[in-house]
């Protein structure tokens, strides 16, 4: 309980600062607006944000999910192929060591306006650490255990999904961690750069008619998504509990 | 009675049973030998290219105890993974049941200096893996690990997890999951190295006891002098590197054997000085 009331009050305190602190030191409202302002300009145009976060919402799911998937493939592939190990890798780590916000102009002349240029912004931001955490988690089992596994004559079989899969786990879901909040920030980049639709979107808006108020509600309700989303991430992860346990 | 009444003999050169001899229990019906190894030399190539083994012969007959020691890094457990089918060998033979080792088979069990356990799972299904990667009956195995459950002293620990036991229940779990899949030959790699010594002790003497029960043919590799004489049939004591047999002690002790009639027994202090002057350590 006690750690509740910490937490209400440290928000509150928060809340009650921004609202008066702007006043107080004489801050103009178009640089930051107190926070009923912000409030109440979100209200106001309540379907829209609620639209645009829906669009927003679904092109980082659907990125992140991407992300994910052809991350573990890339990972997979680079850890079992000797092949791809030379010539997908390094690949692979050039296009990350390269700003990928100078990709995004890239995927709208690729992808379009529309909804897939956002993916692909959200995936070539998210993939890179699920493939690192996935090759990291791979190639980190413990030799120990694989020769055990060996001496036990076990199949390639059940040495991958008994052995390495759960081992390579804990490296896997920090990986995924990393991940979530680098879609957040592929999906708003993608909609600043060309969009019709989402948060990003609105925030180029709301700056073009100076609408300060609507930019740091937009805001707002990103921070609070991209917060939401790690925390299911975090609560997911904790299926993997035996991180850290190795005996 | 002075330690030349001791059966030490070289390599190869296998001696009459001594006035000790008649105490042991190897004088039952004649056995064959299940692990034979000839003339085995592991090279490791490469820049700093050496030889771990040189020219390895031994064999171990049918329920029979025999122990390895040897100063570290001799090589005795690149033999002991050579006889598991786990490293291959560079020169040389080994049969294991008449057959060419030719990779892991289902007639070894294998224990290692580490645990192995894996941390996500339980006790129970711990000692169940092993049954399961070699497809034994599931039922027989299940009944096989309650019953090594309490053997070991792990009852009330089959939903624990490995993290949550002390090394030497580890350690007792691994043995057991090796011994559920109640293999022929039982080869270990220090299984106590990483215990302590009252722990030692006392693994040592369930592991005893497990043995006369099932009686498994069993090569131990340990830097135990005590625990090698305790234990073993006979003791085969390897040169530095380039690992060789260079003695081959019958160990000539009543059996059963129990610490309290054992380490009493002034042959057995024997046994220790003598195999220490050998390897230097006396």
């Amino acid at each position: 309980m006690k750690r509740w009331l910490e937490t209400i009050v440290f928000w509150g305190a928060f809340a009650l600062l921004w609202e008066y602190g702007v006043a107080a030191l004489g801050i103009r409202r178009y640089l930051l607006p107190p926070l009923s302002a912000v409030l109440q300009a979100g209200w106001a145009e309540r379907e829209m944000v609620v639209g645009d976060a829906w669009v927003t919402l679904c092109e980082v799911l659907i990125g992140f999910a991407a992300a994910v998937l052809g991350g573990v493939a890339l990972g997979m592939l680079i850890h079992f192929s000797a092949f791809a190990r030379r010539t997908l890798y390094p690949f692979i780590t050039a296009l990350q060591s390269m700003p990928k916000i100078a990709l995004a102009p890239l995927m709208i002349v690729w992808f379009g306006y529309g909804f897939a240029s956002k993916i692909a912004a959200t995936f070539l931001f998210a993939f890179f650490p699920v493939v690192i955490a996935t090759l990291g988690g791979l190639s980190g089992v413990a030799a120990n255990l694989d020769e055990h596994f060996r001496a036990l004559g076990a199949s390639r079989w059940d040495s991958f999904w008994r052995l390495h899969v759960p081992a390579a786990m804990p490296s896997f879901i920090d990986g995924i961690k990393i991940s979530m909040p680098l879609a957040v920030i592929g999906a708003i980049v993608g909609e600043f750069i060309g969009a019709e639709e989402g948060l990003g979107h609105l925030i180029t808006l709301a700056t073009a008619n100076a609408k300060s108020d609507l930019m740091f509600a937009a805001i707002l309700v990103i921070t609070v998504m991209a917060t939401l989303l790690y925390w299911v991430v975090e609560m997911a992860s904790r299926v993997v509990w035996w991180r850290g346990k190795a005996v | 009675m002075t330690t030349a009444n001791l059966k030490v003999v070289e390599q190869g050169k296998v001696g009459e049973l001594g006035e000790l001899g008649e105490v042991g229990n190897m004088a039952s019906a004649p056995a064959r030998d299940v692990i034979c190894v000839r003339n085995v030399l592991k090279r490791y190539p490469g820049k700093n290219a050496f030889n771990a083994l040189e020219d390895v012969s031994l064999s171990i007959r049918e329920r029979e105890f025999v122990s390895i020691l040897g100063p570290s890094g001799c090589g005795k457990s690149t033999l002991l993974r050579i006889v598991a089918g786990l490293v291959e060998r560079s020169e040389g033979e080994v049969l294991v049941n008449d057959r060419p080792v030719a990779g892991p088979s289902p007639d070894i069990g294998v224990v290692f200096q580490t645990s192995n356990m894996l941390p996500w799972l339980s006790v129970e299904k711990n000692m169940l893996l092993g049954t399961q990667l070699r497809k034994l009956p599931r039922q027989q195995s299940q009944a096989r690990v309650r019953e090594l459950t309490r053997m070991l002293g792990l009852s009330g620990f089959e939903h624990s997890y490995p993290h949550q036991l002390s090394g030497g229940m580890r350690q007792r779990a691994s043995i057991g999951q090796i011994l559920a899949l109640e293999p022929s030959i039982l080869l270990m790699d220090e299984p106590f190295g990483a215990l302590d010594a009252l722990t030692r002790d006392l693994l040592n003497v369930e592991l005893l006891r497990i043995w006369q029960e099932r009686m498994q043919t069993v090569m131990l590799i340990t830097h135990s002098i005590q625990e090698a004489v305790f234990l073993s049939d006979r003791v085969l004591v390897m040169s530095p590197r380039p690992g060789r047999i260079l003695h081959d002690i019958r160990i000539d002790l009543p059996r059963p054997r129990l610490p309290e009639n054992i380490k009493g027994n002034p042959r057995y202090g024997q046994y220790i000085a003598e195999i220490s002057k050998i390897m230097g350590v006396y």
